[in-house]
């Protein structure tokens, strides 16, 4: 069967969406510089100079590696998994490329039809939808379309290494400000060994006049993917940015320890959307990415607002929090995710609201569902500073399971140091009714269908924050992923 | 390790001090030297719980730095009178009365007689005859040793209630176990013990209460095992107003035969440092156990429940209620988790922790967790934090009603659910009282 | 009792709703305050009772020539100044009973009364509820606890009548209630109308007005009373409407 995954084809009925399985599941010929794997300074030496890198960046990235090897891998979650020896993976793939093309016209054409076979028709559905589109492809940017019309606007959108030659002053002054290479061993590492990424920065008042997009995909055998995304909004600026992934079929194990870091200044709002696809493992669980990212927002800013809305189905471990930092008084915070476990997928994920200043806001909404033999929790924060005057908190987690041999967990933080900061935390763990399901069975649809249909329901609300496409693909995926899960 | 000028409390040294104060143990209580054994192992394998161990993460064990702990000794107490304890006593009991002064039975306080047919009162260091067969068994066959403190209180358990309702028996009046604690020149740690086992259809009420002469510096580690038969009842009340120098850790690990019902009400309002640990394992499909707390923590008080509730079996069902009343520097630290194992369908399991916070210097570390393994269940917790509601306050003053007592009329309100689930009116009167006064004295 | 309101200017979270009120409510009388949504009458409510969250910018209010605005809501109760609720806040765990029993005497205290025992209490309280056809269990739950509207109501009313304010505010005690209830309600407000007893009721609908007759009608429109009259002009608003006065299209 070969289905072309677009983003605005015409909804598909379950069955054809079904028996897609993980389409994705392919790699491309394309001949790519992979160094040998291991890790040490020369590594480093090697991706700075291969990228031209500052002087300034090459320090940085020495400083973060000599912090890692001082420090413990983490192993307090609740997810299980086998050690991961960081000398055995491979630190740099690129392909080989000419630099700086002009126009889409000069790219390998090889690498195109990789794109389109990943659904994103760079020249004509992005362009009649308004997405701008930096597509990652391992660990160099190739192509980066529409930063004319976003240069107009003064809208900087482009790679972190054209960042480090372009615009150094504001890459150095941001990048590593919201999480530093000491936070955990994870940032340390992609600190020190981050291939590229992506670098936004929106100026004072602007609202950018697009949907930002990045898309990634890991390779070649061995790789880790750590990318590091920045995203700058001056005061009274707006930008949404849409985050999505998928990966090939692979038997090792690969890891993905992206840092994304957002700072979002006084009135400003940045709307962060992750539909995350990465191969979850086999039915045995092997091959699948391990999913390691540390994402955190400071909303340094009075009245600044940062929104992470994410949908997780892929990974064969994902661990995860993306967080806020409300420092400007009268900052916003929003947590909206559903994960999606199965199969042996393990999940660890949730958020950290900390609330520094007065007046600040946040709200936590997670749905989780599991199935199958899959095992996920939420692992919440959300801490009162005892400055945090009338702060506001409100969490609902929900959890749904499919079968009776999965799980779901729940294990909120709560710290409050103000008297007048309110905090409502509600959680729920059930399974789908029979009485739901009959009623709509009675009605004339599949146990598949109702199923869907159900869930959809139960993640609605999520789905109602994701920019509007995403919001399709994420609800496809969300039917893929439970295929055969019931019954 | 402590040196002449050292002060600190290491719990080796504390056990071999207690060892040697039991030695030699009188013939009539051989039976116990396998269990301390046990204990005393336990003690020296497992090192002190600290800031990463989860369940200690918020919970600090810095005041043994602070003082050398020693065991109590059973000291010149007998001395003690009727009057002496006369306030302590709850109006208007007429169930049996065991009261221990430092751990240890207070044969002339207490009163016995009380209890109905068939129902075995005993204590442990042989005070009341000796221990029987059936108890004997049973004790440290119920609780696992969770830290060091329990293995200690293994080791050096010095006395406490031992009771068995046997099949069929419904003890009629309630049983009161009253603590009362007095200072001494030293810091003393003692460890009461308690045993509770109540046989198929069994019915039983149980208090039992902590509480002590004036402003003593104690530590009173203590523990509990229930076990219920398939059917039987139990409601236990548990009032800890312990001297607001003293340290209170408890230990009470419940295991639910099928279709038992276990109710439990904690009003934990006492201490400079208090941890309650409350496990209850279902091991019978059908049981039912609903636990009501009330904590308070005012000046410089810990007050830390960590509920571990687990549902192993299907069918059953389990409600919690905790909430916690903050001021001045106080703490409270809420742990309430639930476990579902695999095969634990059809459980139905609440939980919910409301903390009102009436300081600023006040603070509250809660966590309400699930942990769920089988899907056919129904499962929900909920948790707030908040301080009180202005718009019920200003409709108090509206009707004239001061600022300083229409806030202790809120405070009262928000913990009088759980107060109301006390059985015992005389409990509920005198615990209401002392909550009314201990709020009254840091009212701002 | 002689409630005198001047150049009454108030904002809620920095915004001005009223804007410079004007009123004079003599002893005995009962004037009515109408107006669309969003007017003020409830702030003018809540400003009277002392809420926080209201911080008034201008103007004055007195009461028989004494200062409102600079007290605190107990002493104002104490004072005689009572509002009933348009959303009576319950309050978990307080015995009605209980809390009735220490408004009255904590006003009692105030005003160098003699308090009342709980027997005493017991006795004045039954009277009341006849008073005002309300059910004894009423009293025996924590205050409006899973009470219905129209008992939420009925409490608010069983209060007044305990408390004996001279100026009572109902904040659109009619919302929210059937005919029924509508009428009991009034039945007790209007036992309790007395020449040394002022109320102001502040409502949307004219329908309440049929059952509590009005001395003046006032229309709050923009945080200011831009028309008074007697009991007709209710009449004449349900007619033609708000916005015949606002120059808006509102339905009274």
């Amino acid at each position: 069967m070969d289905i072309t995954h677009s983003m605005n084809t015409t909804p598909k009925n379950i069955d054809e969406l079904v028996a897609e399985g993980y389409q994705h599941g392919f790699v491309t010929d394309i001949e790519t510089d992979v160094i040998p794997p291991g890790l040490d300074e020369d590594v480093i030496r090697f991706i700075s100079q291969r990228k031209s890198e500052p002087e300034w960046v090459l320090e940085s990235r020495l400083k973060a590696y000599r912090h890692w090897l001082t420090m413990d891998e983490p192993k307090w979650s609740s997810v299980h998994y086998p050690k991961i020896d960081f000398r055995a993976i491979s630190y740099f793939a690129a392909p080989k490329q000419k630099p700086a093309l002009s126009s889409l016209d000069e790219v390998d054409p090889e690498l195109l039809r990789t794109y389109e076979k990943l659904g994103i028709p760079i020249e004509e559905q992005k362009a009649l939808a308004g997405v701008a589109v930096d597509a990652v492809f391992d660990s160099v940017s190739v192509a980066t379309t529409f930063r004319e019309n976003l240069a107009e606007a003064g809208v900087i959108f482009c790679s972190i290494s054209e960042a480090a030659q372009e615009h150094p002053e504001l890459l150095r002054k941001y990048l590593g400000s919201v999480v530093p290479h000491t936070d955990n061993y994870y940032a340390a590492l992609n600190a020190a060994v981050f291939t590229d990424g992506t670098f936004v920065y929106i100026p004072k008042g602007v609202r950018c006049p697009m949907e930002l997009s990045t898309y990634f995909r890991i390779n070649a055998q061995n790789t880790g993917q750590f990318e590091r995304t920045l995203i700058i909004a001056e005061e009274g600026s707006h930008v949404s940015y849409l985050e999505g992934c998928t990966a090939p079929m692979r038997d090792e194990n690969q890891l993905h320890a992206a840092v994304v870091e957002l700072v979002a200044m006084q009135d400003a709002q940045i709307k962060y959307s992750t539909v995350q696809n990465w191969y979850p493992g086999d039915a045995e669980g092997r091959g699948g990415i391990y999913n390691f990212v540390t994402k955190r927002g400071d909303c340094r800013g009075d009245r600044s607002k940062i929104s992470w809305t994410q949908v997780e189905t892929g990974s064969a471990i994902t661990w995860k929090y993306p967080s806020c930092l409300l420092r400007g008084e009268g900052s916003v915070g929003e947590f909206y995710s559903v994960a999606v476990t199965r199969g042996m997928q393990q999940a660890d994920t949730g958020t950290k609201m900390i609330h520094i200043g007065p007046n600040t806001k946040s709200t936590i909404v997670s749905k989780g569902i599991s199935a199958g033999k899959g095992h996920q929790a939420y692992r919440g924060l959300v801490r009162m500073a005892q400055r945090a005057e009338n702060a506001r908190n409100h969490t609902q987690c929900d959890s749904l399971l499919i079968g009776d041999r999965c799980g779901a967990h729940t294990f909120p933080y709560i710290e409050v140091k103000n008297p007048t900061a309110k905090v409502e935390h509600e959680a729920t763990t059930s399974k789908i009714g029979e009485d739901q399901l009959f009623y709509c069975r009675s009605r004339g649809l599949s146990e598949e269908d109702a199923v869907s249909l159900i869930v959809n329901g139960f993640c609605k609300e999520i789905f109602n924050e994701l920019p509007m496409e995403f919001a399709v693909e994420a609800q496809k995926l969300l039917a893929i992923s439970l295929e055969g899960a019931v019954g | 390790m402590n040196t002449a000028e050292q002060t600190g409390t290491d719990l080796i040294s504390v056990l071999h001090q207690g060892q040697r104060l039991l030695t030699p143990l009188p013939a009539a209580l051989d039976w116990l030297i396998p269990l301390r054994e046990r204990g005393a192992q336990g003690v020296a394998a497992m090192r002190l719980p600290g800031r990463k161990d989860e369940a200690w993460r918020y919970t600090s064990l810095a005041f043994l730095e602070q003082a050398e702990y020693r065991p109590l000794i059973e000291g010149p107490f007998d001395a003690l009178q009727l009057d002496d304890v006369d306030e302590m006593l709850l109006n208007g009991h007429e169930g049996d009365r065991l009261v221990f002064v430092n751990g240890y039975l207070a044969p002339a306080l207490s009163a016995l007689g009380g209890a109905s047919g068939g129902v075995v009162v005993s204590a442990l260091a042989g005070g009341l005859g000796e221990v029987p067969a059936s108890l004997r068994a049973r004790l440290g066959e119920i609780a696992e040793q969770q830290h060091p403190f329990s293995a200690l209180n293994t080791a050096l358990m010095s006395d406490g209630a031992l009771i068995h309702v046997p099949r069929g028996v419904a003890s009629e009046k309630p049983i009161e176990i009253l603590h009362v604690s007095v200072g001494t020149e030293q810091t003393g740690i003692c460890h009461p013990r308690h045993l509770i086992v109540l046989e198929e259809d069994a019915r039983a009420e149980i208090i039992e209460r902590y509480c002590s002469l004036g402003d003593a510096v104690y530590f009173n580690n203590v523990s509990i095992e229930v076990s219920l038969g398939a059917g039987s009842e139990l409601v236990h009340s548990r009032s800890q107003e312990e001297s607001q120098n003293a340290q209170h850790l408890s230990d009470l690990q419940v295991r639910l035969g099928e279709r038992s019902r276990y109710r439990l009400v904690l009003a934990s309002l006492g201490g400079a440092w208090s941890r309650s640990d409350v496990r209850v394992t279902f091991e019978g499909e059908g049981a039912e156990a609903e636990l009501d707390g009330l904590m308070l923590a005012r000046d410089k008080q810990l007050n830390d429940v960590h509920l571990d509730i687990r549902h192993e079996v299907p069918h059953c069902s389990s409600r919690e209620t905790f909430k916690g009343i903050l001021d001045g520097k106080g703490r409270v630290v809420f742990d309430g988790r639930i476990l579902v194992a695999q095969d634990a369908q059809k459980t139905d399991a609440q939980l919910s922790n409301d903390n009102l916070m009436l300081s600023r210097s006040a603070e509250v570390d809660t966590k309400p967790q699930l942990e769920i393994f089988a899907d056919d269940v129904k499962c929900s917790h909920g948790t707030t934090v908040g301080e009180l509601d202005g718009d019920m306050l200003f409709y108090l003053r509206s009707r004239g009603i001061p600022q300083v007592q229409a806030t202790q009329m809120l405070c009262q309100g928000f913990a009088q659910e759980v107060l109301d689930r006390l059985p015992s009116e005389a409990l509920r009167a005198r615990t209401g009282k002392v909550l009314a006064e201990r709020l009254n004295q840091t009212a701002a | 009792m002689k409630l005198s309101i001047k150049n009454l200017k108030a904002e809620v979270e920095g915004k001005e709703i009223l804007k410079g009120l004007d009123l004079e409510v003599g002893p005995g009388e009962v004037h009515a305050v109408m107006g669309p949504n969003g007017s003020g009458k409830s702030t003018l409510a809540h400003v009277l009772a002392g809420r926080a969250g209201y911080t008034v910018t201008a103007g004055e209010v007195t009461m028989d020539g004494e200062d409102l605005l600079g007290l605190e809501p107990e002493q104002r109760a104490a004072l005689g100044v009572f509002l009933a609720f348009q959303y009576p806040v319950e309050l978990p765990g307080v015995n009605n009973t209980h809390f009735l029993k220490e408004a009255l005497n904590a006003q009692r205290r105030a005003r160098g009364e003699r308090e009342l025992d709980s027997v005493a209490f017991l006795k004045l309280i039954r009277e009341k509820l006849a008073m005002v056809s309300m059910q004894p269990e009423l009293l025996k739950r924590p205050v409006n606890a899973g009470f219905s509207g129209g008992e939420k109501k009925r409490n608010e009313i069983l209060q007044m009548a305990l408390l004996e304010p001279m100026l009572a505010i109902l904040d659109e005690t009619d919302s929210g209630l059937d005919i029924d209830a509508l009428k009991t309600v009034s039945d007790g407000v209007n036992a309790l109308r007395s020449p040394d007893r002022s109320v102001i009721l502040v409502t949307h609908y004219q329908r309440l007005l049929d059952y509590i007759e009005p001395d003046f009608v006032h229309v709050l429109a923009d945080g200011r009373i831009v028309r008074s009259g007697d009991k007709s002009l209710a009449k004449e608003l349900e007619k033609k409407g708000y916005g015949w006065l606002t120059g808006k299209d509102e339905a009274a």
